[in-house]
């Protein structure tokens, strides 16, 4: 196994190396200049070239890149151009919120979508399962925004139960408290997700459940919620396990949208607000983290089939 | 039967600690910004927000009162000598900086070279400077090279305008925006912290020295009832009404006006309606391309314009908008109809005659708009159809913001670029005047009338100047005004002493919540 994960660090690496590339050319082909936008509209030629020049923009791509990749390579993803604070000052405040909010969004994910998805599988075609099966259509059909949107009129706007949008720090005045910020995003970021977490476990659970070993262990006379749990749950959830990946994957690139109608300092808006300023050392630290984040997820589920089914082999 | 007491219990933990949450908000008012400024250095840029926030913070020598007179803020008072080539500013004592220093002559002649080099707008007085000296520890004086009339007004202009920083921290800066450590004025609130993606914070500055005179505009005396004011970064326009409705802010920006009704209606917010308006400018390329030098043509585009259609396309209910072509609204002292009688004829035929006359064959011509700003794109959209019924061909070019800044400073790129302006106190700030303003205006009888407007401080004849400045600009189109917008902001109803806003940028000093 050690030999497979050194294997996959490899690839790593050059996918990696690869990637910094691309990210660095792509975003300076985007037209446009941050310099105009730090300045602004009364910014004269002048002004413009000398802090283009500051920052290094005058030099060739070429030199800029390898300029860029050697501090990081150091640990220094240099300098927001927009807030003119370090890039990894910048994406750490925005990772709290991210992490949180995907963490919560997780866990609502597993609560709502495997037990409930169990349940439809072992209500199998009565008026629970289609009941279930079609709210999870509906939750997977209808837009995160709007989802949202309606969470804030309800519960922030008319109950005045929960905070419409913003997240302070935990580890500002409220501490842990504010939490109760990220309640609502996550359930509108959690509702897709969980709505597919649901159909895949259900339909999952019901071929193994067709299984012959499944059959066998009923006939031998173990109880019933020992057969779901240990023997079609557990196999059932292979399948599952390599959807949270993607379902992580997915949340990233649906927390801009989130993260927009809550108003809240993640790093889907940071990447977002950073295209167009044109904060050229804030998306690529933001990517190229992304990436390395992608792979190091990618590389942890493939370990865990190892041990959810041993009979999986790592080449 | 179990579940249903810990959804009680959950929905009071939510409803405890919100409360908690907004008891720690008490004193802090909560502003919903459309997004995040950039620098705050108010002297080299010129972004509305920017100057919102950086207005508590930093002062000018004056300030406007409500009618858009300079009154002093941080002068005492002036003399003006040798016909208005000299001009001796007195300052005020016992000013101090948010860093404990006393403002003096020095902080003030370091700010004001600062500005004349590199601020945005600071040529407009200070490229006829003579020199600028401190004749006393607070006196300045100013020797220009030619009268300048609007010299008060330049000197209280905060957005790209002369605001006082100490000296070390202009001489430091030189070209560059300032740093956010180096966030130091003389307002009534100070820097705090700029926390990206979450907020801008300023917090009551209690050594504060207030003029002696009653708050009138943005002067007079600025009395900070709050502990802090955080400018929070909300761009969905939804969140932000919800969040004035729910108590999660105080006061929210650019707010559309398809939603204008229904708020003034709701009694869970109030309706603060800008009494400055901004106007849509189309600017014509004087530089280069099919519309340098065709004033016929671009007579033409001007005479195929149905502004007030386009108004009510792009920014619906009546109260929001005015077809009105003078540059300044009817209460101020530079309104003239001078030349409106083109404002907004919408005549198709004439238009199609001019543009024969003018040599035109066809050729597209390449308007650069942005989508950032709805109203532009919607506007554009409706003058290329009305400018294709007068056989006018319009490729519009569709950007984003950032790039069109890129685009528009390429002579080569556009023919017309779609921009807007907000309300200046005196017209030589207005940038159709600026020849260095892409489009790059420059005729010798535009040059012959801005050098009389700007080369008295008598207001008549300044008046009767601008007037026909506006006529020329009529004449010669370097760009087409296409009419007053007046945005409109929202507040929680506890927020008092936030009056009509009749003033450009909304301010909260004298605001209790």
């Amino acid at each position: 196994m050690w030999l497979y994960i050194l294997k996959r660090l490899g690839a790593a690496a050059t996918t990696l190396a690869a990637a910094s590339v691309i990210i660095f050319i792509f975003i300076h082909l985007i037209p446009g200049d941050p310099l105009y936008v730090l300045l602004g509209d009364g910014a004269t030629p002048d002004q413009v070239d000398a802090l283009r020049q500051k920052l290094g923009f005058d030099r060739s791509l070429a030199v800029q890149y390898f300029s860029w990749l050697s501090n990081v390579l150091q640990g220094d993803f240099g300098q927001s151009i927009f807030f003119q604070t370090p890039v990894l000052s910048v994406i750490g405040d925005g990772a709290e919120t991210s992490i949180l909010l995907a963490s919560i969004t997780m866990v609502w994910i597993i609560l709502l979508g495997i037990p409930v998805g169990m349940i439809a599988a072992m209500r199998h075609g009565s008026w629970t399962d289609q009941g279930l099966s079609g709210l999870a259509m509906l939750l997977a059909s209808v837009p995160t925004f709007w989802v949202g949107l309606y969470l804030i009129l309800i519960f922030a706007a008319w109950l005045g139960w929960l905070p419409s949008s913003g997240y302070p720090s935990i580890f500002d005045d409220g501490g842990l408290a504010n939490l109760q910020h990220l309640l609502l995003p996550s359930l509108a970021l959690a509702a897709p997700n969980a709505a597919l977490i649901l159909r895949l476990t259900r339909a999952s659970m019901l071929d193994v459940a067709r299984e012959d070993y499944v059959r066998t262990a009923r006939a031998k006379g173990i109880r019933p919620w020992r057969v779901v749990v240990r023997h079609i749950f557990r196999n059932a959830l292979l399948a599952v396990v390599s959807a949270f990946g993607f379902t992580l994957a997915a949340l990233i690139s649906e927390a801009v949208v989130t993260e927009t109608v809550f108003a809240l300092p993640g790093i889907g808006r940071l990447v977002v607000q950073s295209i167009l300023r044109r904060d050229y050392p804030v998306i690529q630290g933001v990517i190229l983290i992304t990436v390395v984040l992608y792979l190091g997820v990618n590389l942890c589920v493939d370990l865990s089939y190892r041990f959810l089914d041993p009979r999986v082999e790592l080449e | 039967m179990t579940k249903f007491p810990k959804i009680i219990g959950g929905a009071v933990f939510a409803a405890v600690t919100a409360f908690a949450a907004s008891a720690m908000a008490e004193g802090t008012l909560r502003y919903a910004t459309i997004g995040e400024p950039p620098s705050l250095d108010v002297q080299v840029g010129t972004a509305s927000l920017a100057s919102t926030i950086s207005q508590h913070m930093f002062e000018t020598l004056y300030a406007f009162d409500a009618a858009y007179d300079p009154q002093p803020m941080l002068a005492s008072g002036e003399q003006v000598e040798d016909d208005g080539r000299t001009l001796v500013i007195s300052l005020r004592e016992g000013v101090p900086f948010h860093n404990g220093q006393e403002m003096t002559s020095e902080d003030v002649v370091a700010s004001l070279t600062r500005w004349g080099e590199h601020g945005s707008r600071g040529g407009l007085l200070m490229k006829n400077a003579v020199s600028l000296e401190a004749t006393g520890k607070y006196e300045i004086t100013l020797k220009l090279s030619e009268p300048n009339g609007a010299w008060k007004n330049l000197l209280a202009f905060p957005n790209g305008g002369p605001v006082i920083y100490p000296a070390s921290v202009a001489s430091a800066a030189g070209k560059e925006p300032i740093a956010l450590e180096d966030y130091i004025g003389t307002g009534p609130y100070r820097f705090n912290e700029w926390k990206p993606n979450r907020h801008v914070e300023l917090v009551r500055f209690d050594d504060y020295a207030a003029v002696d005179s009653p708050a009138d505009g943005y002067a007079g005396a600025r009395v900070a009832e709050l502990d802090a004011i955080r400018f929070i970064p909300v761009p969905d326009v939804g969140t932000r009404v919800s969040g004035i409705q729910a108590g999660d802010y105080d006061y929210a920006e650019f707010i559309p006006g398809d939603l204008f009704e229904t708020l003034d209606a709701d009694s869970a917010v109030t309706v603060h309606r800008n009494g400055a308006p901004i106007y849509g400018l189309m600017f014509m390329n004087s530089k280069d391309g099919i519309l340098k030098e065709n004033r016929k043509l671009r007579q033409a585009i001007q005479a195929a314009l149905n502004k007030e259609e386009a108004l009510r396309i792009s920014i619906g209910p009546e109260k929001l908008w005015d077809a009105n072509g003078s540059f300044y609204p009817k209460t101020s002292v530079w309104y003239s109809d001078s030349g409106v009688a083109s404002f907004s004829e919408g005549d198709a035929e004439k238009a199609r005659a001019l543009a024969e006359e003018s040599g035109y064959d066809g050729t597209p011509i390449k308007l650069l708009v942005s989508t950032n700003y709805q109203f532009h794109y919607d506007q554009a959209t409706v003058f290329t159809k009305q400018l294709a019924e007068a056989g006018i061909n319009v490729q519009l070019i569709v950007v984003d913001w950032a790039t069109l800044l890129k685009k528009r400073a390429q002579p080569d790129q556009w023919d017309i670029f779609f921009t807007h302006h907000g309300s200046v106190p005196d017209p030589v700030l207005i940038t159709v005047l600026n020849e260095t303003y892409p489009g790059w205006w420059e005729t010798t009888e535009k040059e012959a009338l801005k050098a009389s407007f700007t080369g008295t401080a008598d207001i008549d004849a300044r008046r009767n100047a601008w007037s026909d400045l506006q006529a020329l600009i009529y004449d010669q189109v370097p760009a087409v005004k296409t009419g007053d917008v007046y945005s409109y902001n929202i507040a929680s109803p506890a927020l008092k002493g936030i009056g009509d806003s009749t003033v450009i940028w909304p301010h909260f000093w004298g605001v209790t919540k």
